[in-house]
């Protein structure tokens, strides 16, 4: 399903960020415990990369264009989190 | 696996109604694979928990940007299952 | 993002960690194992031993471009971050008449075992939206500007398999040896967004 994802050729995005030097891979701690906690909840079998993708797809567009990378993994995991039903 | 390499495949038209892996730039195009990857589960089926998933030839497909975008001297090259493709 | 959005996610972040770890379904035992790991191994001096030993031994190059997933094994690293599985490598190789660069339009995928975590561009919508349909723009806006007689192929991942650029040896080199030419293989190098 091709929603606000799907940015191939898009226009409008403006310039690369390419920025003035090297950054740190991760911004705040909890952008790195974002990124470990998908991938072991996807190791432990919660769910699979298809449906980690299918959730941040899934997130409204003004939340998927107006959140950070490590933001969108949050709330799609907080969804996933939800819909398989952790209490 | 179904085509070889230099086959000419075009993209099959239509959004489906869940998550894919076909680029919308990519939808009506004619390309031609360059190589062939593999048999994977479909991305289609794993994301929406369909258990077992189908399993399919994956193939890198090229596309002229002219083709895509109307200009550009450039390729694009894109891996693709075997149902996103007809033969062309 | 402003810091007290920074403290939302942070919260929110901790909440969730919390909830999964009462539920049994993490630990922060997994969790700082998988970072440590990470940091570890995760590195894009992996791609760049591989890139320059390609440069100087022939039969690994063809097995390179031909066998990626041999050829990172081959020099001792794992494609997998984490448990089993992991991606199909292709490398893909630079010439005076190809210049190759690696985009995920849908979202972000990249070989992070052997580039370590991707840079903020390339996960960028700038980047995402516009490297397959004016990537001669886009390098020149990371300072690259190819002769016109060069042709770009862009490859945009969108399956199991993960893109390396093998970006050209460049002259002059000759006498260098292998950690010497390993350190001229930059990260952008093996994205396509750099020569070397």
């Amino acid at each position: 399903m091709s929603r606000v994802h799907d940015m191939g050729g898009q226009t409008g995005f403006g310039p690369v960020p390419t920025g003035p030097g090297e950054e740190p891979p991760f911004a705040a701690d909890w952008e790195a415990r974002v990124y470990a906690l998908a991938a072991v909840l996807r190791q432990r079998g919660l769910f699979n990369s298809d449906e980690l993708r299918n959730a941040i797809e899934r997130l409204p567009p003004e939340e998927y264009l107006g959140a950070s990378y490590y933001e969108r993994w949050l709330g799609a995991l907080e969804m996933l989190a939800a819909e398989k039903g952790v209490p | 696996m179904s085509y070889p390499a230099g086959t000419r495949v075009r993209v099959r038209s239509g959004d489906p109604d869940h998550h894919t892996r076909v680029p919308r730039y990519l939808r009506g195009h004619t390309g031609e694979i360059v190589a062939v990857l593999g048999r994977w589960p479909l991305p289609d089926d794993r994301a929406r928990g369909i258990v077992p998933p189908r399993v399919e030839p994956c193939y890198a497909v090229r596309f002229a940007a002219a083709d895509l975008w109307g200009s550009g001297d450039h390729t694009v090259t894109v891996d693709l299952w075997e149902s996103y493709l007809d033969r062309s | 993002m402003t810091g007290h959005e920074d403290e939302g996610a942070a919260v929110r972040t901790r909440r969730l960690e919390e909830r999964l770890i009462a539920a049994g379904l993490a630990s922060d035992e997994e969790i700082d194992g998988f970072l440590t790991r990470l940091y570890a191994n995760a590195s894009p001096v992996n791609g760049a031993l591989m890139a320059a030993r390609a440069w100087t031994d022939p039969a690994y190059r063809e097995l390179l471009l031909a066998d990626g997933n041999a050829a990172a094994t081959e020099a001792g690293f794992a494609l997998a971050l984490s448990g089993p599985g992991g991606f199909q490598l292709r490398v893909v190789a630079n010439s005076d008449q190809v210049h190759n660069v690696i985009v995920c339009t849908l979202c972000s995928c990249y070989p992070v075992s052997l580039l370590g975590p991707s840079p903020g561009w390339y996960k960028s919508f700038a980047y995402r939206s516009r490297t397959v349909r004016e990537p001669r723009a886009v390098l020149a806006e990371f300072g690259v500007r190819l002769p016109d007689s060069t042709q770009i192929s862009v490859w945009d991942s969108t399956s199991e398999a993960r893109y390396m650029v093998l970006p050209s040896r460049p002259a002059g080199t000759g006498a260098l040896g292998a950690d010497e030419l390993a350190a001229l293989v930059t990260r952008n190098g093996l994205i396509g967004t750099a020569l070397v």
